[in-house]
């Protein structure tokens, strides 16, 4: 490595070191023979933030996520949690808490000592222990399922044990392995709440693996949008839904899933925009600040715009606006989906559901073109 | 449709009968024949029901029976397999349930070559064993007696008891493994604390095989076992072989219930674990 090692702890027993609940990855990198899961992953996130690890199923995050656990070692690079290196120090001596997807609860031991079972190891006193299943029952209110065996317990409730065996430690920081996946879709945004309520008010640094990009959204300070065991994109949930990076990230985050319309970068009376045909009509569609485009004039690119931003169409805002004519409808209950085609491209517009219109109707869009986001259709990246 | 539903039916019933039948009848022969009397089996019918119930052929077989020149009966021989399979069931299925764990939840460099090495015990045919196993009780001071007969089945045993255990500890999700690591538990702790008590199925399961193969052996008992520490299997043999003036099939019919019943005491009492093991172990491996 190329990177000098850290010692080992730099603020040893300092107010300081118990500050520094951050988690810094530097350049990790792990390879099983040929097949190179993580190629070069880095992440330094502060004390206190939310990092979701987020992408499709292959792309590395729960092979990181175990790497910064300690249940298995990078093949090169850093994992640095509180400000020490710990690549060589074993996941019980990393003071972290992690939730396990099936949520990993001992079969034999009832809820109180399926949470007590961490501070036995560690030889916390017994009657501490008490204090500390007391306090985590009632944090969770789970008080009346102490004495209970986890197969005893509906998903919801074993969701809320695994929680509270992690949270009994007090670590400096909790990771998450994909923990809503197996509840009903309702219990998964009621326990996603109480999860966002957890951490503002234990305000502990947490790491959080999911498929899911609403989870990601939700929850998260800070995104990692992986693929391939590659970071897309890291950044904000608002930076990453307004200025994905590239086309994946673009069509991973959101939902429905942004539009992308292929056209051609054109110049028409000394404005640069797009040209965009429908079954009904036929524009050009300057874009604001176009001229920083100049010089890509005549190529190929690929119009990025999410649902929301196809509005309809009031009279006074007719300058980026074109007539589309709509082919199906979904109603969500809030928001009505229009399916149209764009360049022959399948378009999803969001409008509310009073200015629907039914299918083979025609009505006025409005495309809000501060907001587009344009891509290379050979880089796959966003033009700046 | 309902005509042909009962003859189908009565079909079925028909061969679940005779397979009973087929099942039931030795032991019919065994039990009614070891209270008979030697005069009555001599002049009666196989299949009769005894006139007298006596029970001399069962005191005979117990202790006064030849086998060979003494005339001690079995139960010197009964007390012999005794001490001899249960540390030889113990040592065995502990031993299995250690390398099952570790060959499911520690896999190291190498651990499915051991594995598959392993696994190749259970097709080597006993028979090949013998001398060398000679030899080697022989260097380790342990020839014909009780602990080298423990050894042998223990060496033999862990084969299988490590297949049972291994193929049951790869349906333990290895996250429950990665928890009580991150809870601070080691090796064994996580053993004796998660996986043991997970376990008792799979000890069931290999405890009623381990006891019925060790029990029933033949082979080894003959072969590694002298004078004062043969089992109970080659004490039947012996005692059936003696001949006298009279073939007391009474005596040999008792005894041989006697040899059997320890294995059929185990499958009552323990047999719904048997069952319920198998399945268990079956869902992955």
């Amino acid at each position: 490595m190329a990177m000098p090692a850290l010692p080992a702890a730099r603020y040893p027993n300092s107010e300081l070191e118990k500050k520094m609940g951050a988690l810094a990855i530097k350049n990790v990198t792990k390879s099983f023979g040929d097949t190179h899961i993580l190629k070069g992953i880095d992440i330094e996130i502060d004390d206190g933030q939310f990092l979701i690890l987020v992408g499709p199923s292959g792309c590395g995050k729960s092979t990181l996520m175990n790497i910064i656990a300690g249940l298995e070692g990078p093949t090169t690079g850093e994992v640095h949690i509180g400000g020490r290196v710990v690549n060589n120090i074993s996941p019980k001596d990393r003071d972290i808490a992690m939730v396990f997807q099936s949520y990993a609860l001992y079969p034999t031991m009832n809820v109180r000592q399926n949470i007590a079972f961490g501070l036995e190891t560690r030889k916390v006193p017994k009657k501490e222990q008490d204090e500390v299943i007391q306090r985590v029952a009632k944090m969770l209110q789970m008080d009346h399922l102490l004495d209970r065996k986890p197969g005893q317990l509906s998903g919801g409730q074993r969701q809320r044990v695994a929680m509270g065996r992690a949270l009994a430690r007090d670590p400096i920081l909790f990771l998450f392995d994909e923990p809503l996946s197996n509840l009903d879709a309702k219990l998964r945004v009621e326990m996603r709440t109480e999860i966002k309520q957890l951490h503002q008010r234990l305000k502990t640094t947490m790491v959080y693996v999911t498929h899911d990009q609403i989870e990601a959204m939700t929850l998260g300070d800070r995104i990692a949008v992986m693929k391939d065991g590659i970071i897309q994109q890291f950044g904000s949930p608002q930076e990453i839904y307004e200025r994905p990076s590239n086309l994946f990230v673009a069509s991973f985050i959101g939902s429905p899933s942004m539009n992308f319309i292929d056209c051609h970068l054109a110049e028409q009376n000394g404005q640069i925009g797009v040209s965009l045909q429908t079954d009904s009509d036929a524009r050009f569609l300057p874009l604001p600040n176009g001229q920083r485009l100049a010089g890509r004039v005549g190529q190929e690119v690929i119009l990025g715009v999410r649902p929301e931003q196809l509005d309809v169409a009031h009279s006074d805002d007719n300058v980026a606006a074109i007539s589309i004519k709509v082919n199906l409808t979904e109603p969500t209950g809030p928001d009505t989906m229009i399916f149209t085609k764009i360049n022959g491209k399948e378009v999803v517009a969001r409008v509310h559901p009073r200015d629907a219109k039914g299918p083979g109707e025609t009505m006025r869009l409005a495309l809000d073109m501060s907001k587009v986001v344009l891509f290379d259709p050979k880089t796959e990246l966003r033009l700046e | 449709m309902a005509n042909n539903n009962k003859w189908a039916r009565i079909l079925v019933y028909a061969v679940l009968i005779y397979a009973v039948i087929y099942y039931l009848l030795p032991l019919y022969v065994m039990i009614t024949t070891s209270v008979k009397t030697t005069e009555e089996i001599r002049t009666g019918n196989l299949l009769s029901l005894p006139m007298h119930i006596t029970l001399d052929a069962w005191r005979k077989a117990w202790g006064t029976a030849c086998t060979g020149v003494q005339c001690t009966g079995l139960s010197l021989y009964f007390w012999n397999s005794v001490r001899m399979v249960f540390p030889a069931v113990i040592i065995s299925t502990t031993m299995g349930a250690i390398n099952g764990y570790i060959l499911s939840k520690w896999k190291f460099y190498g651990s499915e070559i051991v594995f598959a090495m392993l696994m190749y015990g259970l097709y080597i045919p006993f028979q090949v064993l013998l001398l060398p196993m000679a030899q080697t009780e022989g260097y380790l001071g342990i020839a014909g007696t009780t602990p080298g007969l423990i050894f042998v089945h223990v060496v033999c045993g862990i084969a299988s008891t490590t297949l049972f255990f291994r193929n049951y500890y790869v349906g333990i999700p290895d996250e429950l493994i990665n928890a009580a690591r991150l809870d601070g538990a080691g090796f064994w702790r996580i053993f004796f604390r998660v996986v043991l008590p997970m376990s008792l199925p799979i000890v069931m399961v290999t405890f009623i095989w381990q006891f019925t193969q060790i029990w029933n052996d033949f082979l080894f008992g003959l072969v590694f076992s002298s004078g004062d520490s043969q089992p109970i299997t080659v004490g039947l043999n012996n005692m059936a072989n003696t001949s006298t003036s009279v073939k007391e099939y009474n005596v040999d019919m008792a005894g041989a219930i006697i040899a059997a019943l320890p294995t059929i005491f185990v499958y009552v009492v323990a047999g719904k674990y048997f069952v319920r093991g198998l399945a268990a172990g079956a869902v992955k491996g």
